[in-house]
């Protein structure tokens, strides 16, 4: 890996994710800080990336390097875990029976990848499968039944689920940048993914 | 470009962005404006736009509260000053005043506008020697502000309708 790379490209990116996935467009524009639940999922990932060989945390920080080298790595380690706590505040509705659904379906997904054990390839694209559909079930399937326009029928569906689901299911009106912005903040974090120093003698990669 | 100045680049670069998010999160700037207003503030160099607060002061005496605080925003888009604050919230207070009832949500405004005037004093304490005006401070106004939100029985008081307005 190379220092620009490791000292700007990685670190810089990182923080934007950091900064752009707690933002909110409502009403008033609002910065989301990572939630407690969060930092655990987030934690739980840097484990499964490093169980998979896409995070080699020996190639960031060792005895060998020079203390401004494991300084970068250092920063490149604390990045990740502050992107990838807001990467998951970012995917996870805010309220009610959808954010006890998807902390819940987060959890499992992490333990599963961890348990399976796959390689670095697998993993990456086990993980852009996860927040792909997190994100899609957010900000295109709930926001459209958060909505409060359409038709009659939609409406009546609505009541009917809310009744089912104890008034638990929509959520606050998100402006549509807010979907955009998640996008691009999603799309960046999955390319810092990859672009993390992976395991040198490439364990698990051809497993 | 040496190795060790990349990562010390690199380095210098990732502190103070993470400070600017530090910075964003803790202050919650509602636009570009706030963000770059805030910042100056934070380093003493903030200033409003003298004209337009002039001018701000201008209709709000003339009772064109709406145009007054238009002005008042071009004055001060961070919502870094105090003083144009405290006016911002005055014409809240004036628009909203009632002789029957008040506008709840043109108080409710007034009262944020107090808060950040409040928030922003050196010391929390601000002193507007204006002759047009009858309260001189945000406390004063502020508490002036709560009593018109407030829901109780004074409001039957048959000899509230000989108020006036401050």
């Amino acid at each position: 890996m190379t220092a620009a790379r490791e000292a700007a490209y990685l670190p810089l990116a990182f923080l934007t994710v950091a900064l752009l996935g707690g933002v909110r467009i409502g009403s008033h524009m609002a910065l989301v800080p990572p939630s407690l639940y969060s930092l655990i999922l987030s934690l739980m990932l840097l484990g499964v990336l490093i169980n998979a060989g896409a995070l080699a945390p020996e190639r960031l920080m060792n005895a060998r390097r020079s203390g401004l080298a494991n300084m970068s790595g250092f920063v490149v380690l604390l990045t990740l875990f502050f992107a990838s706590a807001q990467a998951f505040t970012l995917v996870t509705p805010e309220s009610g029976l959808p954010h006890l659904i998807v902390c819940v379906f987060l959890l499992t997904l992490l333990l599963n990848t961890l348990a399976a054990g796959a390689d670095r390839v697998r993993t990456l694209r086990s993980l852009l499968v996860v927040f792909g559909s997190a994100f899609i079930l957010k900000f295109i399937v709930l926001a459209a039944l958060s909505e409060q326009t359409g038709g009659r029928l939609k409406r009546m569906l609505l009541v009917l689920l809310e009744g089912v689901t104890l008034g638990t299911l929509t959520q606050d009106v998100l402006h549509p940048a807010t979907g955009y912005l998640a996008f691009f903040t999603l799309a960046l974090f999955l390319g810092g993914l990859a672009m993390l120093p992976g395991g040198h003698d490439g364990r698990k990669e051809k497993a | 470009m040496s190795e060790s100045a990349v990562r010390t680049a690199g380095l210098a670069a990732s502190i103070c962005y993470a400070a600017l998010i530090v910075w964003v999160y803790a202050h919650q700037p509602q636009s570009l404006a706030e963000v770059s207003g805030g910042l100056t503030a934070s380093i003493g160099a903030y200033q409003i736009d003298q004209a337009a607060f002039d001018e701000g002061l201008r209709l709000f005496r003339g009772d064109q509260f709406e145009a007054a605080r238009a002005a008042f925003e071009r004055a001060d888009p961070a919502h870094k000053d105090a003083r144009t604050q405290f006016y911002i919230a005055y014409s809240f207070y004036r628009e909203g005043w009632g002789r029957f009832y008040d506008d709840d949500r043109l108080f409710a405004l007034g009262v944020e506008a107090a808060d950040r005037a409040i928030a922003l004093a050196p010391h929390g304490t601000l002193r507007e020697d204006d002759p047009d005006l009858m309260m001189h401070t945000p406390d004063e106004l502020r508490a002036e502000l709560q009593a018109g939100l407030r829901n109780d029985s004074s409001d039957m008081n048959p000899l509230a309708v000989l108020r006036k307005r401050k």
